[in-house]
């Protein structure tokens, strides 16, 4: 009985103890299987998956023949570890930072004096910095250098392979900051990085098929422009010469197209090296004819002339007696740049002797409203349209705002202000039968999959008729075949219509400055306009009138003519009579 | 009787050859032992199931050759992910230096470059464009020849649009030292100024006389 009892406990003992064992096994199971399944399997992976960011790359920027003249490269920095450099001993040190000090062009001696002014800070510090933005080249060298405490870091930088050329405009992009189409036209430029993760075993390969991407890199677009690389580089070229030749604090050049606006050139002076921003001053970074609104002056007087025209209100032979200096009987006194006994003048005459006194008396037969509007059209005082950052729309003040002086003033580029561009898109109206296109350096924005945006709408405006249009150009040839610097202007076997302005600037003090805004702009060839040049000269010394800008415009208009293969005109000038 | 039937049976033996025999008669006293070994004929379903061991071992085989080839396999993949690793690493080695070739491609066709280079060339330009109509013979513009002094590239200031880029790139008309100590003249003026020279001293750079010699006529191919 009692041996019996015995055995039936032992028993339920032991089928007790087996389920226990059995229950907190099982509990543990569903913990771990259950429970912190996914947090253990989060766990595991993290011990050997790596990310990876895929790096998309910032677009191009190109010119129209797909010059490149901004892109993306890639950059290496080079970091030590200074602890585990001294680790081996100093003398090994030394002569490893002798080696890389070589490659990197510090020099041995600054290699250590990093190494060591980490190790004074920290014995045990893990990080100097040796050297960032360093080339593929010096990379490489270094690479191949056995020492595992120098590691390295890639980095996206922009490199401009053409410098300076249209530097103004590109624009640059750093650490600092964006500025010029590097900003404007971000959208279109910038790739979107992704990310891809896989799983890597002891020896740091990776394990077969666990390459994941989270995220697909996104490349930039590749922005186009209308620039002419080569011309761009002459233009800057010889802005540059003459604005020393000269000794002008600014100079601008702009070529565009008569028939679409697209703008073939646009240099300034100084220039801007976007690839070493530090050299020009940061009030250089801008593009000036973009943001800086000047009173244009007397090449202002041909837009006047071709209202006058196109309104009926005078022919390029109506006639006017030009004094020095002329009241107007309501105030307003208005005088020429330099003396001389009253000229019998015709509208083309008061164009080529830039008679403001002359310009007046015609002027006087438009309302102002009329000319402000016709101002509007010619798209002085207006928004470009353009995509460059900080622009200006110069000022064009509305009549109510206009003083007597101003009435007159406005005929003749005085008390309005506008940008190079602006002046430049109101010519090409004029070389384009009256019709203005508004002006574009952007032809598109190319995304990797093909499409294309960005592409500039230029509505057209009819200013004046085509009529009225050419006869101006007739009349502004004047200037080049018979005008006081037709020596400097003509250029063999073209018609040549040209417009030159000596504008003084407000000192911002109700006066003048003594130094003039000297420019001269002109379309050729007049029998089929083709482009549009613009000069500007920032407060020449040497001489101080256009005369300061006519060799440069000729220099530019040869070279765009050649350049472009245009055509020799084929017919006779206008010839209209300066006199009566 | 028995012996009538036993000549009977002799005579014809006689006379017949004993092959005739061999077939027939011969093999039946042989027969007789064999009938004790009785075997129960195997039926349809029992003659199929009877290969069971070449199934087997089929099987078993297959398994087998499965289990190596995925063993294969695996040492395949390994093997390739090694492969791709190393030849991923040669891809970047490669990208590395088309940026560096690229780069320097771009930095060397920009035009202070090419212009610097036909400024030393002595090539200048000609600023009066002429045509040829070719329809009617006519000259279009007003051919003048180009003139030495105004016509030179860049102009006597030397390359006046700064490239930071260009600094230390020789000319084609430089010798290395030459372009040696130019290089380091511009790191020298860089140095002193902080200004951007190095483009401009480059241009400045002393000039020999061209490496090919002009002849007086460009080459042109002799063909017959």
């Amino acid at each position: 009985m009692v041996a019996k009892k015995m055995l039936r406990r032992r028993t339920a003992v032991t089928v007790l103890a087996v389920a226990a064992t059995v229950a907190i096994l099982g509990a543990k199971l569903v913990d771990i299987q259950v429970v912190r399944a996914d947090d253990l399997q989060r766990q595991s992976v993290k011990a050997k998956e790596v990310s990876s960011p895929l790096l998309g790359n910032r677009g191009d920027i190109v010119d129209a023949d797909g010059t490149v003249m901004a892109t993306t490269i890639y950059t290496y920095t080079a970091a030590a570890s200074p602890s585990d450099a001294i680790a081996g001993g100093r003398d090994k040190m030394v002569e490893a930072a002798a080696k890389i000090g070589a490659i990197t062009g510090q020099g041995g001696d600054a290699v250590v004096a990093l190494l060591d002014g980490a190790l004074k800070d920290n014995p045990k510090s893990k990080y100097v910095l040796i050297k960032s933005g360093m080339d593929v080249a010096a990379f490489d060298k270094l690479d191949k250098l056995p020492y595992p405490w120098l590691t390295f870091t890639k980095k996206q930088a922009r490199s401009y392979p053409n410098g300076a050329i249209a530097g103004s405009l590109l624009g640059f992009l750093s650490e600092g900051g964006k500025a010029g189409l590097e900003e404007s036209e971000n959208g279109c430029l910038a790739g979107v990085d992704g990310e891809e993760t896989y799983q890597r075993g002891a020896d740091g390969v990776a394990i077969p098929g666990s390459t994941v991407v989270q995220k697909q890199a996104k490349d930039g677009g590749t922005l186009k422009l209308t620039l002419d690389g080569d011309l761009q580089w002459f233009s800057e070229q010889t802005l540059a010469q003459q604005v020393s030749a000269t000794g002008s604090k600014f100079g601008f050049v702009t070529v565009a197209e008569a028939k679409t606006g697209k703008i073939k050139a646009i240099a300034q002076w100084p220039p801007l090296d976007p690839n070493n921003i530090a050299a020009s001053d940061p009030s250089d970074w801008g593009l000036k004819p973009f943001t800086t609104p000047y009173e244009p002056g007397s090449t202002f007087k041909a837009l006047t002339a071709a209202m006058l025209v196109d309104q009926g209100k005078a022919s390029p032979t109506s006639q006017v007696l030009a004094p020095y200096s002329w009241q107007s009987g309501n105030g307003a006194d208005l005088h020429d740049s330099g003396y001389h006994a009253p000229l019998r003048l015709t509208l083309t005459g008061v164009l080529m002797m830039s008679s403001n006194t002359g310009m007046s008396q015609l002027g006087r037969a438009l309302p102002d409203q009329t000319r402000y509007d016709y101002l509007q059209k010619f798209g002085i005082g207006e928004p470009s349209g353009l995509p460059y950052p900080g622009q200006s729309d110069g000022l064009l003040n509305p009549v109510k705002d206009w003083d007597d002086q101003t009435k007159y003033a406005t005929m003749f580029g005085q008390g309005v202000s506008a940008t190079q561009l602006q002046m430049v898109d109101a010519y090409q109206a004029l070389a384009n039968g009256g019709t203005r296109i508004p002006l574009s350096i952007v032809e598109g924005c190319e995304h990797p999959d093909g499409s294309v945006t960005d592409i500039p709408s230029g509505k057209p405006t009819q200013v004046v008729s085509a009529t009225a249009a050419g006869t101006t150009l007739g009349m502004m040839e004047s200037i080049v075949t018979s005008g006081e610097l037709k020596k400097q202007l003509q250029i063999p076997g073209y018609r040549i219509a040209a417009k030159t302005g000596t504008a003084q600037q407000p000192d911002g003090k109700g006066g003048y400055l003594p130094s003039y805004y000297v420019s001269v702009m002109g379309v050729a060839p007049v029998d089929d306009p083709q482009y549009v040049v613009s000069v500007n000269l920032g407060y020449p010394t040497t001489i101080t009138s256009s005369a300061a800008a006519a060799p440069l415009f000729h220099t530019i208009m040869s070279q765009v003519l050649k350049t472009y293969r245009v055509k020799p005109s084929t017919s006779s000038p206008a010839d209209y009579p300066p006199y009566y | 009787m028995s012996t009538n039937l036993a000549a009977a049976v002799a005579a014809p033996n006689r006379k017949r050859p004993a092959a005739l025999w061999n077939g027939g008669a011969l093999p039946a006293p042989a027969e007789e032992p064999k009938r004790t070994h009785l075997e129960v004929v195997p039926t349809r379903s029992q003659r199929r199931a009877r290969p069971r061991a070449l199934y087997a071992a089929i099987s078993v085989g297959t398994l087998l050759a499965i289990v190596v080839a995925q063993l294969l396999l695996s040492i395949g993949i390994s093997q390739g992910a090694y492969q791709l690793n190393s030849l991923q690493a040669q891809q970047t080695q490669l990208q590395r230096s088309y940026q560096a070739v690229s780069e320097d491609l771009n930095r060397v066709s920009s035009p202070q470059n090419l212009a610097a280079n036909a400024n030393a060339l002595g090539m200048v330009s000609n600023s009066s464009p002429a045509y040829l109509r070719l329809s009617d013979g006519a000259v279009l513009g007003a051919p003048l020849p180009a003139n030495g002094a105004a016509g030179t590239v860049t102009g006597t200031l030397g390359n006046l649009v700064p490239n930071a880029l260009l600094a230390g790139v020789p000319l084609v008309t430089q010798t290395q030292q030459q372009a040696a100590a130019a290089a380091a003249a511009a790191a020298a003026a860089k140095a002193a100024q902080t200004g951007n020279s190095a483009s401009a001293g480059a241009a400045s750079a002393p000039t020999t006389a061209p490496t090919v010699p002009l002849q007086g006529a460009l080459p042109t191919p002799v063909t017959h």
